[in-house]
């Protein structure tokens, strides 16, 4: 059964990976969406980690951050392209300096308003999805 | 000086035109040795030295003609004794004939040769042919040096023997200054065309092909010296067709200057390169001529995309930075008292800043644990070594790790100093960090109170647990362990070292 059926069928609060490298953020975001009805899956500060994660974890959606350590996340965010989970890029880069894997995905500059990251991840949950 | 009518000064030019096929015509006679004795107009009135056995009236008469050539002309005798010089050659000298007749010739001048060999060639050209023609230099009896040009031809009696030389002598020093500095400039600006790290080609502007290119152009492009000249510029690649050849010159024509700026150069080897080309008309003393300089801007280029990616970069970390500011901000309002929000906050940023300037330091390379630990403490530095003790070896965190560490680092300080074993005056912390050697290794780094007031565990969860517990096991994904002792706080945060060294330095 794909994560999104599961998803689909439970009534329980969505399901969130958050990808950040800055421990602070890492935890502000968690915090956030606790507070507003998330279920936080797991937090992932490094790049391997968050591979393993998408690969391993059931969750609805992911908040990557575009770059970690230094490194682009653009394989996180084609792991998760592959699963068919929808994320969010939250990055201080402008759009036209990152990855080419994020087109197409919902971007947020940072530093972001709390309460816009809320909306905007709520509006890419899959449908049925929903608090 | 007042011009002569017409008339007169064509006659004085004819005069003078005369006069001059005369000299030349004494010099020829003298140099035939068909004169025989010279006559020397001076102050005490006209003398006569006898060469050959010819009358007296010819001699005065060519004696006066010798007296009026514009060159220097000085005969000697066979014991090299001045026996005649003329009035040209009184002001080459500067001194009079009166005073120099009968003086040997090294009292009036002496010599100096351009060359060691020339001396030695002049006497056996004098030996062997009777004559000699060349450059020296001479010196006159004031010591000023003057470079002249001589014609000396050996001066003979009926019988054929030598009797002297005579020699007409040119001032040639300002010749040959001017000579030099053509010379010196000819050189000076050749080096500037060879040597130049500039393509520069020149251009004919009639036939728009290349006459000259200087050796980096041979190297930016590929081609030999021989195959650029007689190219256009279009068929090396430089513009893209005639068209835009005839179009460069027309161009030139009107505004003297043309610049292309990016133009994707192609060398014979294929190698891809951006110049810059700026192409100048010249008027070369009445003809005209168009400079092309080429110059390779691949790497300015690619430091301008290095800068562009730096900003980029710095963009990214300032929104990064700001990003964190706020987070900090929002959570230490949300899990603090707000009575102290402000200095609480204040207190936080000094942290990050702190922080922040190790990382600038080591170039983003990561940090020493050492020097972390240092500048999260530096508002303890008097106390290192006595109530604050620091020990561990050297481990290179990386940049995650140093901001997590460094912020619980920050919190544990801070609250030593209100409430733990800093707020007295005999409380000790320890610090210390180790790598511990296992099949995973791990590393781990601990911080110990003792001696400060009686410890309670704390009733509820304030942002600085939050930072040295949950924040710091996320930047590393390790695991801490916080025990509230009497005595004092215990800290201590463990993880694999691949998460939080830089490098693999394990052990000391």
């Amino acid at each position: 059964m794909s994560p999104r059926a599961t998803a689909m069928l439970d009534k329980r609060h969505p399901r969130v990976l958050v990808i950040e490298d800055e421990p602070v953020l890492a935890f502000a975001i968690e915090d956030l969406l606790i507070e507003a009805g998330f279920d936080v899956v797991g937090v992932a500060t490094r790049l391997e980690t968050a591979l393993a994660i998408v690969k391993r974890d059931v969750f609805d959606a992911a908040i990557l951050d575009a770059n970690l350590a230094g490194v682009s996340a653009g394989p996180v965010a084609s792991a998760l392209a592959a699963r068919g989970l929808p994320f969010l890029v939250l990055s201080g880069y402008l759009p036209e300096q990152q990855d080419s894997a994020f087109s197409g995905a919902l971007r947020l500059q940072k530093p972001c308003r709390p309460d816009r990251l809320v909306l905007a991840l709520r509006s890419i949950l899959p449908v049925g999805v929903m608090l | 000086m007042k011009s002569p009518p017409g008339s007169t000064l064509l006659e004085e030019n004819a005069e003078l035109h005369a006069r001059l096929e005369e000299a030349e015509e004494m010099l020829r006679a003298i140099r035939g040795g068909e004169v025989d004795a010279l006559v020397v107009e001076s102050a005490a009135g006209p003398q006569v030295y006898a060469l050959q056995g010819l009358d007296a009236a010819t001699n005065r008469f060519r004696g006066e003609i010798l007296a009026q050539v514009s060159d220097a002309v000085v005969a000697v005798d066979s014991e090299e004794r001045i026996i005649y010089l003329n009035a040209a050659a009184e002001r080459l000298y500067g001194l009079t004939a009166s005073g120099a007749l009968g003086q040997r010739l090294s009292k009036i001048h002496m010599s100096r040769w351009l060359h060691p060999e020339d001396e030695g060639a002049a006497t056996t050209a004098l030996r062997e042919r009777g004559e000699w023609r060349g450059e020296n230099v001479h010196i006159r009896h004031d010591g000023r040096e003057m470079n002249v040009e001589s014609g000396v031809t050996v001066l003979r009696d009926t019988a054929g023997q030598p009797t002297g030389m005579l020699a007409v002598i040119r001032d040639v020093t300002e010749r040959k200054e001017h000579e030099d500095k053509v010379l010196v400039s000819e050189i000076r600006y050749r080096r500037l065309f060879e040597t130049a790290h500039d393509g520069v080609l020149l251009l004919d502007p009639g036939t728009r092909k290349i006459i000259d290119a200087n050796p980096f152009m041979t190297q930016l492009l590929g081609y030999p010296h021989n195959q650029l000249v007689g190219k256009e510029l279009f068929e090396i690649g430089l513009l893209k067709d005639e068209a835009a050849s005839q179009e460069m010159v027309r161009t030139l024509q009107r505004t003297k200057q043309v610049r292309y700026e990016n133009l994707p150069l192609e060398s014979q080897t294929g190698r891809h390169q951006e110049v810059e080309v700026v192409a100048n008309l010249y008027d070369e003393n009445g003809r005209y001529v168009i400079q092309c300089n080429i110059r390779d801007i691949t790497e300015r280029k690619r430091s301008e995309e290095h800068v562009k990616l730096l900003m980029a970069e710095v963009n990214h970390r300032a929104k990064n930075l700001l990003a964190v500011v706020q987070a900090v901000a929002n959570l230490t309002l949300k899990y603090g008292d707000p009575a102290t929000f402000a200095a609480r906050l204040s207190d936080r940023i000094d942290g990050l800043a702190a922080g922040q300037d190790l990382l600038v330091k080591n170039q983003w390379q990561g940090v020493e644990t050492a020097d972390l630990v240092d500048a999260q403490l530096a508002h303890f530095k008097d106390l290192i070594g006595t109530r604050v003790l620091i020990q561990g070896p050297r481990a290179r965190l990386t940049m995650a790790a140093a901001q997590g560490i460094g912020m619980a680092l920050h919190e544990l300080a801070t609250n030593a100093a209100k409430y733990g074993a800093l707020s007295n005056l005999q409380g000790q912390v320890r610090i210390a960090w180790r790598i511990i050697a296992a099949t995973k290794p791990a590393f781990s780094i601990s911080w110990l109170e003792d001696g400060g007031p009686k410890v309670g565990t704390p009733t509820r969860k304030g942002f600085g647990q939050i930072v040295i517990g949950r924040m710091a096991e996320a930047a590393v994904e390790g695991s801490t362990e916080i025990i509230f002792r009497e005595k004092g706080l215990s800290w201590t945060l463990s993880a694999p070292v691949e998460n939080v060294l830089a490098s693999a330095i394990l052990g000391i």
